[in-house]
């Protein structure tokens, strides 16, 4: 949810790293959103590409990367890596301690500017 | 040119989050995010906790609304000090709101702090406000299909408050199932069965409350 305040601060971030290099326009937004973050992507698009409108960002493509929940199980100790943002079981054994790594990002990795 | 970056997106929240929990931490106050859907019964669990407290532990109360000071009211009548924030049409309480309120409160002299959220079974989940623990609710009216269309709530809370089991003869909803599928979404979720109406389990889940605020290091 909250699309369009994510889109925001995506916009914000990009925006002022452009600046603050001495750019004049971004061309292209990188960022990592975990598959767990509660996001839709198509909805961050369409958010953005409102959004972006009269920024130095007005061009700018949004490049979405997905990441999967990834962890590994504590009892049987097998790595997983799914697209399942709710995840309890561990996808081999079934058991329902899992360490969680990846999934829950939300993060800018790469503005492109010029 | 590319211009590599990390740049966490929720930063800003999740940094005043911090900063806010430290502050409760060095005022020693144990503070509760409490979440629910509308109408599950935040106020009247809180209505019930201050008079089964009975000042035995110092308690206050943020509230959280999108319009109206209702919360806030019955909440004052019960000489509990307690701040209204309206947040205008935002769908959950985020850290900042938090944060401007905080001073308007005499935390040092509050050992157990409530922040209300507002009535969405949704959002509330996604932002840290500062707080130790979330806890919500659900009524028995809200039916038992909740836990599973619901998952972030339940997967992020410590403990699930079951209100209005006064009502369990009346609405098909089957408990058990409630009980089952959030604990499969959460094993560790500690459960209580309460009716603000009849008081029913309000002493056990009261118990458990002295038993966090005593535990904070």
């Amino acid at each position: 949810m909250h699309e369009v305040g994510i889109a925001q601060s995506i916009l914000d971030i990009a925006v002022n790293t452009c600046k603050n290099n001495g750019y004049k326009k971004v061309d292209s937004v990188k960022v990592r959103i975990g598959k767990a973050a509660g996001l839709l992507p198509d909805s961050l698009i369409f958010a953005f590409e409102t959004m972006r409108i009269g920024t130095e960002a007005e061009n700018a493509t949004l490049i979405i990367e997905e990441v999967p929940v990834s962890g590994i199980c504590n009892s049987c100790k097998e790595k997983f890596s799914v697209d399942d943002p709710y995840i309890i079981q561990c996808p081999n054994c079934g058991n329902i301690s899992l360490r969680i790594d990846t999934g829950r990002e939300l993060n800018v990795s790469e503005v492109e500017v010029s | 040119m590319k211009v590599k970056v990390v740049a966490n997106i929720l930063e800003a929240n999740d940094r005043l989050a911090a900063e806010n929990q430290k502050i409760f931490d060095e005022l020693g106050v144990f503070v509760i995010n409490l979440m629910s859907g509308p109408g599950a019964g935040k106020t009247s669990v809180l209505e019930s906790t201050i008079k089964e407290v009975n000042g035995k532990i110092k308690i206050g109360v943020i509230e959280g609304d999108i319009a109206g000071d209702d919360d806030a009211r019955r909440i004052e009548i019960l000489n509990t000090p307690v701040v209204q924030i309206n947040t205008g049409g935002a769908c959950h309480l985020d850290a900042n709101m938090i944060r401007v309120v905080m001073d308007d409160l005499p935390l040092k002299d509050i050992d157990l702090l409530f922040i209300e959220n507002v009535g969405n079974l949704v959002c509330p989940a996604e932002f840290n406000v500062g707080e130790d623990i979330k806890v919500m609710l659900l009524s028995i009216a809200e039916g038992h299909d909740k836990p599973l269309k619901y998952p972030l709530m339940f997967q992020t809370s410590s403990a699930l408050i079951l209100n209005k089991i006064d009502l369990l003869p009346y609405t098909n909803a089957d408990i058990n199932k409630i009980k089952k599928d959030a604990l499969s979404l959460n094993p560790k979720l500690k459960i209580f069965e309460v009716s603000c109406k009849t008081g029913e389990g309000i002493s056990e889940w009261v118990n458990w409350l002295y038993s966090m605020v005593n535990n904070k290091p």
